[in-house]
Parts: structure tokens; sequence; C-alpha cells
């Protein structure tokens, strides 16, 4: 342990180039310092307080000369902060880049709208230095800080919510993409659209590295439909499902990444396996990985909101660092801010307070937690000592107790040895009172009061011909935890049923919002009716992915118009397996052909299969369909698979919804002109009234001002018709961009890409005749 | 001068109570000293460390659960017969284990505090006080609260015997005989008491004590009467004292006082050279501290401070430097000792494995049998639930002695519960129907991580509405069973006790008289407010006084046989007992009379007491509200030269003022809440119904003033 060391106001210079001017609130000269037993605890080298907020996960680091490596943040006010204490003076003002009056190392540069992603690299081929790129809800800006000029401003319609720049694939040069609404683009250094994919949902995380071993990189994919994808250049290869949105992706090393979501997990997949995962009540705002221990292996880092900076291993996910800010962590970044040649750690807090590691150096390898290994080692065993005593000690009173409790030990929750639960899922449809739901039951068969107890247990008495009567108290189910990912609000449910209403069964109503497999953690608290104490049975039950079709059908019931066919090469009873795995069936089915009710939505929803292999899937609801395709034909081992479409009902919305984009367009076009034009009076007005001013003509004056408070909200209130237009028009392009993925997932492989660039050709020239063809067909051609 | 200390375990031993761990006198100069602990399962350990290695020196055999140990001797030797308390009965042993004395007090409930001192002995059950000379009766005195601790003013120096209750009601209780000399009042419920510089200082009256709400203090007590030195409040909101020792750590003559916390902090306080108390060192081990002693354990010359924990955990914090060589090479070297160590407990690691892997066959087998039972598996919980007076909400706080795999809360009661920053415990709220005849209003998961064994939970509670929270606590131990603790959320739940109270205040009366005894009504009160004895007091009639912890309103209650009074200066209080009361009388079909007396005045009186509260949150909440764009425009500007002082200072202030803001969640909220019953309660006592009216009331808060706010309270 350490004593609490106290601030001192110093400056860091170790280099007479190198100094932080004044701001500096903490100094430590040697990277570690030695305490408890040979354990080290790494310090930060250096401290410093910047004075200006820090937008979460908008933090990055570039070297835009060349050789100085600058922070980079957005900061509020729609403004981005470049922090160069490098190079001093001559700094000219000009354009977007404006010294900040505070500080001087600090330059601010105005975007004038609230920046939503940021990171610099090297874009262009002959650039010296690394180019800054700022994504906003509309707009990509590729900016030459050295040369203060802008490289290229673009209009991005789905937003820029992550941003990432690299090499993609087979593209020869670096582009800059940008996930937004269902949508991935990718620009080159001249602001050419080189790259457009769709997908499920809105992009929160982007990253970019080689994911299949090809040597080329794959881009990797977060989105707020808790996947994460992984597109090798437009072709989806691989799909992992989370439980919540997936806000953060870095690369670690080889094929191991790290993610982050919004539910406050942390972990580390190998490809398409997750290695380990650790959930905190906190949220996780940015990931990074960084060799801090020196062993040769990148750790992951995690900046969290509550201020904790905490390194782990990526084999296993142990803490081998932390380090408190006072305020949320908003970004971790790594460079060589001391132009020393060694790489930091640099950590920046949301208050503007950024701390810089060094990696321990080699002879205190392993160790950079404050206590020391031994010491834990030992606890930890005597922990265990502790543990297996106390369960022997369990079972040792356990065998003592005798059936035939008095009254009084009713407290301690007794129930006969042979207490078992028992659980059973079914389909509830709906009813007045309740929504559909899926039913889990959770019952203790046991019988209560008196029982015989038999004999031979009691050998010793003399009436042992007689059977004694024992009496045990009612079994009940005090409470019952579920712990399921993804179907509750929190991660648990639980029922918990007031003293006059316990019994032996408890049913719990369960309604998983998406058709994903979920495993239903159960914990069971079973004892008697007074007990202070109860026996916790856990039990895990699955629940399969399409549990929510019930077999009752209505036969008034419309059928569906919307179908999808397609041929397979597989025996039928392999569809049947397939059937009774994915659905919740009572007794299982023989045959491949089902008639279902749709409980979540309503609707029906058949699956047919011929002899010769065609399978039509008929339901309205497109997206079931796709998930139903996808999960068939991963449960088959089918890699391409070509199909064909039909759901009139949603593509004639999808019909209007392409009128609409058109109408939000010329609207958008029209209101653009409108504020150019109110503009051009604003300025107008402004000379006159200054002009009145100086004549000294104040009537005049007060006139002009007036009219230009009415003009000014005249356009306050154009600025929120525009606003509402453009999200509006936001809406309908994402739901374009999701029919696009709602057709793609309707095949696989091959034919799944093909449908998506055959439809984005046909948005791109306009074609909405052809767009659907495609959709229905399968292919661009006929 | 820094104090730097490095933290070592000795050994485990049982769950402990508080104050069951001393250190035997040294017997050299420079030796080191033993260790005398006694734990839950009845088994008082004596050992040594040799080679950093615990040799015992004695063990005794489990028995009853060992609730205090104290040393003793006769006078002018030195001080090392260890003497135990199990069950009512006092054990005493040599420093070699042999056992000399066993007695038995005949006190009807265990003893939960002793003192010994010669031939003297002190004991404490809950209630009653017993002092013995040689084992044979002297005196006997019946507390009006709970006995916490006692100590006694040490003979040799005082001359007479003076022996100090700490008592729960806030008092410490100066005995003489078996009368009460005097009360002592103090800050907070004590539960601790340590005779200054181990004898009482140059007069022997000096005596320091701890409370449960974590303040420290030092009184004097003299012959008539008593003098504070000094007092620490607990502003860092640490946990409750549990447990302190004077020891002379930093090496300048004067004992440094050491404390351990029921959070686990430990602390050293320097005295200054105004003897002022000044902290120096503080260290937060994972579980909460029951004992503390200063001395020398570990190796000779190094001074130390030794710790117990709950779960048994004797630990110190050692002066010698723990650094070992680094060797450049691979790993770090583990010294032989802990090698042989560690080799030695995973080979009694495997044995017992393959004993509990018997055990869990045995335990399968019998659960085939259809007439075995199978009983939960007991374990310790060390809970407490108590009011904190700064944020007028409560804490729990739970410690089991091994690792808790998860927690429910469920309450019948509306109440919220607050994010506390130490726990790393995941949360997560379930739905409650309150439709559902289940009457759940909060059902909350905690999943703990992997070795927390204490969690700490804030919940405020809203005056007038009473039930109970019930906490279902399942640690990770095979076979899996839970335990569940049930916390009463009182009518008046935000009242604290208090000795004395303003009388000039306004003060509506509320009167009951009817059939009831004295027990009756007593237990009627114990419903309603905290902090009062179970126990129905001695004498006809009592009187309680109550401070309302959020609006500083107070509440008198005087009751006898027959007949009771309720004085508070805010309607809200009274028309709370009068509804809880008449539900209460009529459950026991007892026949009430109820009147009461309305003061007007009081209502205005209340409002000005709320009036600067409100005031203060709500300019707090303006300006908080105001820093971010004031931010934003001295960023643009480069400066902030140009703002007027007001928006200045709150720029200064930014930091400070966000932190008020953070502590006190959703202040605001409650205060508007109670505005809001006071209004409607005050027209309830009129037999008007004035619900539609809280919109305009809301309205007229908005736009807070005073005088249009009584007004308004006025004119309706």
């Amino acid at each position: 342990m350490e004593f609490v060391a106290k601030v001192v106001v110093a400056c860091l210079c170790t280099r007479p180039y190198f100094r932080f001017r004044g701001f500096i609130v903490g100094k430590r000269t040697s990277a570690g310092r030695v305490c408890a037993r040979g354990a080290i605890m790494l310090v930060p080298i250096f401290t410093l307080k910047l004075n200006h907020k820090v937008n979460p996960r908008m933090v990055t680091m570039g070297k835009f000369d060349g050789i100085h490596p600058c922070l980079t943040a957005a900061t509020q006010a729609g403004k981005v902060f470049i922090h160069n204490p490098h190079t001093r003076g001559q700094r000219q003002v000009a354009h977007r880049l404006s010294q900040s009056a505070q500080d001087s190392d600090i330059s601010l540069l105005n975007i004038n709208q609230a920046v939503s992603c940021l990171t610099a690299g090297s874009l262009g081929p002959n650039t010296t230095g690394d180019t800054l790129l700022v994504g906003s809800q509309t707009n990509l800006l590729a900016y030459d800080v050295h040369d203060n000029a802008d490289i290229f401003y673009r209009e991005v319609t789905d937003g820029a919510n992550a941003i990432v720049l690299g090499k993609l694939g087979e593209i020869p040069y670096p582009l800059a993409i940008i996930g937004g609404n269902c949508a991935l683009q990718g620009f080159d250094y001249e602001g050419n659209d080189q790259f457009w994919t769709v997908t499920g949902d809105n992009v929160r995380s982007v990253a970019l590295f080689d994911f299949t071993g090809d040597g080329k990189n794959e881009l990797l994919v977060g989105s707020e439909d808790f996947d994460i994808r992984v597109f090798k250049e437009d072709e989806l290869v691989s799909e992992m499902a989370e439980n919540e949105t997936v806000t953060s992706l870095c690369h670690m090393h080889g094929s191991r990444f790290g993610y982050a979501l919004a539910n406050g997990t942390v972990g580390v997949y190998d490809r398409t396996a997750r290695y380990w995962r650790i959930k905190s009540k906190n949220h996780a705002m940015s990931i990074h990985a960084f060799d801090l221990n020196a062993d040769g292996v990148e750790e992951l880092i995690t900046g969290w909101s509550n201020g904790k900076i905490d390194a782990r291993s990526d084999r296993t996910g142990e803490v081998i660092f932390k380090d408190n800010f006072s305020a949320s962590v908003a970004g971790v970044v790594e460079g060589d801010y001391r132009m020393d040649g060694q790489i930091q750690l640099i950590c920046t807090s949301v208050e503007g307070e950024v701390r810089g590691y060094l990696p321990a150096s080699k002879e205190m390898k392993g160790n950079l937690m404050d206590s020391s290994v031994e010491q834990d080692l030992i606890r930890e065993l005597s922990q265990r000592k502790q543990n297996l005593l106390l369960e022997l000690r369990n079972y040792d009173e356990n065998a003592k107790a005798t059936p035939g409790v008095s009254e009084g030990d009713s407290g301690m929750g007794v129930i006969p040895a042979n207490t078992q639960l028992q659980t059973a899922l079914a389909v509830r449809a709906a009813t007045e009172s309740q929504r559909a739901h899926i039913e889990l039951s959770i019952s203790t068969p046991n019988g209560t009061g008196w029982q015989y107890q038999s004999p031979e247990e009691s050998p010793t008495e003399d009436s042992a011909s007689q059977a004694r009567l024992v009496f045990f108290p009612e079994t009940i189910i005090r409470a019952v935890l579920i712990f399921a990912e993804g179907i509750f609000e929190g991660e648990s449910h639980v029922v918990h049923p007031s003293a006059q209403n316990l019994s032996g069964c408890v049913r719990v109503p369960i309604i998983p919002p998406k058709d994903i497999p979920v495993d239903l953690h159960v914990k069971a608290f079973v004892g008697g009716k007074s007990s202070t104490q109860f026996h916790v049975f856990e039990i895990t039950r699955q629940l399969p992915r399409f549990s929510m079709y019930d077999l009752n059908v209505d036969p008034d019931a419309p059928q569906p118009t919307g179908r999808v066919a397609f041929s397979i090469n597989d025996r039928p009873q392999r569809v049947v397996m397939w059937l009774n795995q994915n659905f919740l069936l009572p007794e299982g089915i023989e045959s491949p052909d089902v008639t279902l009710t749709c409980l979540r939505g309503g609707g029906l929803l058949s699956i047919s299969m011929e002899s010769n292999g065609e399978i039509t899937l008929n339901t309205d609801d497109i997206d079931l369909a796709g998930d139903l395709v996808q999960s068939l034909t991963s449960f088959l081992a089918i890699e391409d698979l070509q199909a064909e479409a039909d759901f009139p009902s949603y593509f004639q919305e999808l019909r209007t919804t392409l009128t609409e984009v058109d109408e939000f367009h010329s609207v958008h076009q029209k209101l653009t002109a409108a504020i150019a034009d109110h503009s051009n009076h604003i300025r107008n007005m402004l000379v006159q009234a200054e002009d009145a001013r100086l004549m000294g003509d104040m009537r005049t004056m007060k006139k002009r001002y007036i009219e230009l408070y009415d003009l000014n909200r005249d356009l306050i209130n154009e600025y929120k018709i525009r606003s509402n237009n453009h999200n509006a028009l936001l809406a309908c392009l994402k739901s374009v961009n999701q029919a696009i993925q709602r057709a793609g997932r309707l095949r696989v492989g091959k034919p799944k890409n093909q449908v998506i660039s055959a439809c984005r050709d046909a948005i791109k020239n306009n074609n909405v005749n052809a767009l659907f063809k495609i959709m229905k067909a399968g292919t661009a051609s006929s | 001068m820094e104090i730097n200390l490095n933290h070592v375990d000795y050994i485990q031993v049982g769950v402990t109570s508080q104050k069951t761990m001393k250190l035997l006198p040294a017997i050299g100069r420079k030796a080191t000293q033993k260790v005398a602990v006694a734990d839950h399962d009845g088994v008082l350990t004596c050992f040594g460390m040799k080679k950093g290695e615990a040799v015992p020196v004695f063990k005794t055999l489990p028995g009853q659960k060992i609730s205090r140990l104290e040393l003793g001797g006769a006078q002018g030797t030195p001080q090392e017969k260890i003497f135990v308390s199990c069950g009512s009965e006092v054990r005493g042993f040599t420093k070699k284990g042999k056992q000399f004395l066993c007695f038995e007090a005949n006190l009807t409930e265990s003893i939960n505090a002793m003192h010994v001192s010669g031939a003297d002995l002190f004991v404490c059950a809950s209630y009653i006080y017993n002092h013995y000379c040689d084992c044979k009766d002297q005196d006997y005195y019946l507390s009006g609260d709970k006995i916490n601790d006692i100590v006694c003013l040490p003979v040799e120096t005082v001359g007479r015997t003076v022996p100090i209750l700490a008592c729960q009601d806030r008092v410490l209780r100066v005995l003489q005989g078996s009368e009460l000399l005097y009360d002592v009042e103090v800050p907070g419920p004590p539960s601790v008491l340590e005779l200054n510089d181990k004898d009482g200082g140059k007069e022997g009256e000096e005596v320091l004590y701890g409370t449960a709400d974590g303040k420290l203090g030092l009184v004097k007590i003299t012959e008539s009467s008593h003098v504070s030195k000094w007092e620490i409040n607990n502003d860092k909101r640490r946990g409750g004292i549990l447990c302190i020792d004077t020891f002379d750590l930093v090496g300048d003559g004067v004992r440094d006082i050491l404390v351990g916390r029921d959070d686990g902090t430990v602390e050293v306080y320097v005295l200054d050279s105004s003897n002022e108390p000044i902290l120096r060192f503080e260290h937060v081990l994972s579980e909460s501290v029951t004992s503390i002693q200063g001395g020398c354990v570990g190796k000779e010359n190094y001074d130390e401070v030794l710790t117990t924990s709950y779960t048994g955990w004797v630990t110190g914090l050692t002066s010698e430097p723990q650094q070992m060589e680094a060797g450049p090479g691979e790993e770090v070297k583990m010294s032989k000792e802990t090698q042989a160590k560690v080799a030695a407990l995973r080979s009694e690691l495997e044995q017992l494995q393959v004993k509990v892997l018997q055990g869990r066959e045995k335990y399968q087998q019998s659960s085939q049998s259809s007439t075995a039972v199978s009983t939960v598996p007991v374990f310790s919980v060390n809970d407490k639930f108590t009011l904190c007076q700064d944020d007028a909400s409560y804490s729990l706080t739970l410690e089991v002695q091994t690792a808790i795999d998860n927690l429910l809360l469920q309450s019948d009661v509306p109440i919220d519960l607050l994010d506390v920053d130490k726990n790393s415990a995941v949360v997560s709220f379930s739905e409650c129907d309150s439709e559902q005849p289940n009457g759940n209003f909060l059902l909350a998961t905690y999943r703990c991580q992997a070795n927390t064994t204490r969690l700490e939970l804030k919940v405020r509670s809203i005056e007038g509405q009473y039930g109970t929270l019930q906490a279902y606590i399942t640690p990770r131990l095979q076979p899996k069973a839970c335990q569940v603790r049930q916390y009463q959320i009182k009518p008046l739940s935000l009242h604290q006790r208090t000795h004395s109270i303003d009388q000039d205040r306004p003060v509506n009366t509320l009167s009951l008289v009817g059939q009831f005894s004295f027990a009756e009504i007593h237990s009627w009160v114990v419903f309603c407010l905290p902090e009062v004895p179970e126990k129905t007091p001695a004498g006809d009639n009592i009187s309680f006084y109550f401070h309302n912890t959020f609006l500083g309103t107070q509440l008198e209650a005087t009751y006898c046989k027959g007949e009771a009074h309720f004085k508070s200066d805010n309607i809200s209080t009274i028309s709370i007992l009068k509804d809880v009361l008449s539900k209460e009388a009529t459950k026991r079909k007892i026949n009430l009379n109820i009147s009461y007396d309305i003061n007007e005045d009081s209502v205005s009186h209340t409002l000005t007491m709320i009036h600067p509260k409100l005031e203060y949150q709500l300019l707090l909440a303006k300006k908080v509200q105001l820093i971010d764009a004031l931010k934003e425009l001295q960023v643009h500007e480069g400066n902030a030269d140009f703002l007027i002082p007001e928006y200045h200072s709150i720029l200064d202030e930014s930091a400070h003022l966000l932190e008020e803001y953070k502590k006190q969640p959703a202040h605001l909220e409650r205060l508007y809440g109670m505005i809001t019953d006071l209004f409607i309660d005050k027209f309830k006592f009129k037999g008007q119904n004035v619900k539609t009216k809280v919109s305009l009331l809301l309205e007229i808060l908005d736009n807070y003033d005073l005088n249009s706010l009584m007004d308004f309270f006025n004119e309706v």
C-alpha cells in the first residue's frame, strides 16, 4: 500500500524543448516504484489538465506534421481541439483554425456542427502528415492540419457514427470508412465514394484488421441490433450475436479483438469465438489494445464511465493494472508524446485530464498491481480452504439432521432430501388479461403434511413393524430469479409472491423481444413457509430461437401473402430436426410441413417442403423469413443459397418510402435555397441598421433591428422545419437501407452479396422497378 | 512524518466478533508479542510469529460463540491472563492456555460486553450490567437502552470504581455502584469505548469513544461532570467504528489512536502539539475490522497495527519494509518460507477436496432417499441498517463469511435504491406489477463480482409509507442456500433520537386516551419510530425526543398507561402518527379517543425552516444548469473576463457546485414532496380535501418565493 502522495506542482521537462505550460499537476520521474514485496505499481509519467471538455469516444492521436504526435479530441460547441506541446509560436490563425486564448498549446478547430466521430491517419498518397477526419450527422470533413486546408468536405446522408481509417481488402489505397444509419461508406483521399454496403442497424463502432488471416484487412462493424459483422470488402463473412449495442471494437493482435457493449460488458473474441467477457455496472467508454506490462502481448485497456482505467490480460480477462480518474474516461490512445522513442498509453477524461503511462520496464515485468502476488496466492488458497471446510461442515450437519423436526426448527428451512424442482416451458396464446407469452412453470411436486417413514430407517424402535408418521412442513418456492441476457429489461427477472400466495409452483411469463436462443439461468429459493433460510436450486433451461410461435392456428386467419422459396439438397428429416430444435413444439413433429401462429406480431407462418427439396416459407414478416433462412442454412451448413421471394405488402410500403425520399429531397433543396435567400436579407439589413446607427437615425435603426429580429425568428422556424424534414429523410433512408439488408438476408453467401450490390446499383440509378425485381428474383439480370 | 505500512496476512480463524483479539504483553524488551484471538466457533487461538510462520501456542476446543476477549491480571503484574465471554459464561486462561476460571454469570441473556480489572469483572448483556468482585455479585444496573460496550476507569489512578456504559440511545452512562451517576451525550450511538493511552491519561479519566455512524471523540469523566475534549465528524462517510486502540506508532512518545471501521478502513490519528488528532494514515481492507491492536508481532523492532476482520483474517500493517530482491530475471522469487507455506496449503487443500467430494456424494445419495431431510447450511451474516443523518437515507451493509453470489432485494413499500460508488456488483431491476396481488414495489438483484464478501447499499424512504425491506443473500457455497433478512421501514423513518428539543417552537399536539397498557403504547411507538428500545421502559411514564433528519423539525412523545401525547412543529408528522396509531388500535380492537390541537403558526414555521434549504437547492440547481453554457462561452471567447461577477463565481466554483449537486440526488424533489404533504395534511385536519390544488402548488414552487408560498397556504 501506499501513503497518499501529495500533488506537487512542478514542471515535467526532462528535455529542454518539451514543456507543458503550467497545467501540470503531478510529476513522477520514474515509471514505477517498488512497493510491497517487489510488486510494482505503475504511475503516470505525466499528467496534464487541458481545461477543455472532451466528448466521449472522440479522441485520437495524429502526427499532422509527420513528426509530432498531437492529442486531438472533439469538445463542446462543435469544436475540435488539437493539443500540440511540441512546437510553439509561428502559428497562423486562418480558416478554421484558431489559437485558444487560454492555452497556447491548444488550437481549436471550428466544425460548427456537433461532432459525432473523429480519427486521424494517413489518407492521401503524397501528404507529409496525418489527415484529420471529422464526421458529423450530415458531413464528413477531411482536413490537413499542417497546411490548414480542407482536403474534402462531403455530405453523408446516413450520418457518421463511427469512423476508421485504413486499407480494406484489395483496395490499394487507404479509405476513410464511416458507419452511419444502417450503411457503411468508404472515401478515398479525393473524397470519392469507393465503398458502400448496408448492415442490419445503425452502426456504432467499426474496426479494420486482418480477421481471416489472409493478409488483407476485413471490416468489423458493431451495430445497434447487437451484432458484430465482419465484411471482406462488401461480402459479409461472419456474424456474431451479442446482447446489447456494440459500442466499441478494437484489434488486439492476430485474429483477436476486443469489444464493448452498452450494458457495461467488455470482452475479447478470437475470430468468432468469445474468449472471455466481464460485466460491470459502469459503461466502457473506450477500449484500446496496449502492451502495458511489456510481455509482448497487448492487453485490453478499458476506460470506464466512472473514471476507472483497467488493463486486462487478453487471455483471461484478469486485471493487471488499474487507475482512477475523477471523471468519466473519454478516450484511450497511444503515442510517443514525450518524443523519446517510447510509446505511451494516453488516457483522457471528459474533464480534460490527460495521463500518460509508460509500459513497465523489463525488470518489473508482470507485476503492475499494488499488492504482492504471493500474499494474494496465500490468501486465495486459505480462502479456498475455508470454503471447503465450510462445505464439509454443511454436509456433516446435514447428515446429523433427522426427519420429524419440531416446529421451532421450521425457520431453518428443512425440506425432504428428495425434493426436486421441475420446470416446463409452454407457449401461451394471448388472453384478454395477458399478452401472448412463453410460460416457464417451476414446481416442487413434494406433498406436504404427514408422511410415513418406512420402518427400516428406524430399526432400533420397538414398534419397528409400524411405520412412523413424520411431519414435513409444506415445501414452497419463496422466490424465483431468472438471469438471462437480452430478454429482460435488466439482466434478471424476479418473481416474489406475497406471503399469502406462496405455493410449490411458480409460473413466470416470458416474452422474448427478438428471435434469439436464450439460456435461462433459474435460481429458485425453496423452503418452508416461515423459513428464513432457503435452499437454492439452480437450473439452466434453454429457450429455442423461434419460441414465440404457436402450433394452434386459428382457421379463420388470413393466409400470408409473402413467401420465400428455395431448394436444398437435404433430407426432410434434417429439416424436421431443425424445426424441433428451434421451435418450442409440445411433443415434436414428424413432417416438415407446419403452420404456426406468430405470437409477437400475429399472422401465420407456414413452412412446407416438397419431395424435390424445395422449401417454401409463407409469412408476411420479411425479417422472420430472413431469420429462418439464415438459421436453417447454418443448421444444414449451406454456404450459398439463392431464393425467390415476394412480399407484396412490404414491397408496397417500400415503394411509398422511396417516393417519400424523393419528396423530402426536393423539400430539402427548396429550403436550402430559401435559407440562402434569407441570409442575404440579413446581411443587407444588418448593414442598413448599422448605417442608421452611425448616421444617428435611431428610429430607422430600431425598425431595422426589429425586422431583423423577426427575420431571425422566421429563420429559426425554418430551421426547425428543415431539421424535421431531415430527420424524416434519415428515417426513410434507414428503412431503404434496411430493405436492402433484408432482401440480402433471404439469401446466403454469394447470392446474398449479389443482391445487395445489385440493389445498391438500382438505387444509384434511381431504378425503382429494377430494385424490386432484384429483391424478388435475387439477381440483377432479366 | 510519513507512516508507511505494509499489508501482511498472518492466519485465518473463524468469524470474529467485535473486540476479540489482544496482544499479550511482550516478555523481553525487543521480543515479538503473542496474539490471542477468539472466534464464533468458540475457539481461542494464541499464536506467535516465527520466521514468517504462525506458530500456535495453544488452541482451545470449539464451543459456544465467543463475544469478547479481554486481558487481565492482578494489579501491578503484567496483564497476561486471557478472559473470554461465551454465552453467559466467562472463562479465564493463562498465557500457556491453562483454564483457571470458568464463571457462570447466571444471566438470562448472553454476555456482549465485558471488562476485567484486577479482581473486578464487569459484564453486560443487552440491557443489564453486572459487577462481580472475586466472582461475587457486587452491583447491578438496568439500562434504558442496549449496552454496546463497557469500560472502567483505572482504579489505581482514580481511586474508585467508575464503570462507563456505551448505550445505543446516544449516551454514555457513568455509574456509581448500582446507581447512575450521570449521562454523557455523544453525537451518535456509541459502539466502542477505550481508555485513552490505555490508562485513561494522567488522571485516568479520559475515555475514547467511537460511534456506529463513524464519529470519534474523547471525553473526560470527572467525579461530578464530564468535559468533551474533541470530536471528529465522519465527513468522508466512512463506516461505523468497531474498535479503537492507542499505540505509539510514530515514535514521538505520544500514543497515536488506531481506529478500525466496519467498512474495512484502518486509520491512524496522530496528536498534534495542541493535542488535536490528525489523520495520518489510512488503509482499506476488504472486510470490516473487528479488532485493532498496536504492537510488534511479525518481526522484532518493527511496530505494526494488527487487525482482525469479520471473516477471521488476522492481518498486520507493519512498518517492516516488505521489499524483496526483484531479480532482473524472470518472476519475482518467492521466499523459501512462503514456498513451503504454499505447498503445505496446497496439500491440505487436496486432502480437503477428497473429503468434500465424499461429502458431496453422500449428499447426493441422501437426496435419493424419500425419508431423509435436507437442512439448509447455516452461514453467518453481519448486517447493519442505519439512517445516515447527513443525506437522510438508510444505508444497508451486508457482510458474509464467504463470497456473496447474489442478493435479491424485495420491498413492499415504495423506496428508492441509490447507487453506491464502492459497489462493483451489477444491479438489475426487475419489473414489479403492482397490480398483481404480490405487492412488490422493488425487486432488484445484485450479481456480485468474485470475492465480494461485503455489500453496501443505500435506500431512500418516504415518511408515512411503511413496510418491510427484505434481502435474500446467497453466498457462493455448496450446497447453495440463501438467507433472508428483514428490515422495517418505519412510518417516521427519517426521525432520529435526540436528547433535547427546542421548546419555543409552535407545536401541534396529538393526544390519545384509551384503555391501553403502557407496554401497548410503547410497542406502537416502537412500531412508528426508529431508535426506540424494544423493551418497555421502567417507570410509569416516559418521554422520547426526536428530530427529523431531513427537515430539522422535531417530535416529542410522552406517554404512560392510558394516555399519550405527541408534539411536533410539523403537521405532517402528527398526521402520519394519527393515521398509523388509529390503524394499530383498530387492529387490536382498542377504543381510542384521539384529539388534536393544530397550531396554524406551525405551518408557516415549518415553511420558514424549509425555506433556506429549498432556496439553496434551487439556486444550486440553477447554477449547475448554467455551468456548461458558461464553460462553452469561456472556450469560445477565450476568457471569461466579460462575464458579470456572479457568473464568474459560478465558473470558479463549478467543480464544488457539481460535487454538491451530485451528493444530494433528488433533494429538490424530496423537498417538493414534503411541502405537498404539508399542504395536504394541513387541510386534512380541517376536513378539506385539497388534492385538486396540488398542481397549483407545484406551479408556485416552480417559481418559488417564500411569501407567495405562505400566502398560498393561508389563502386556500
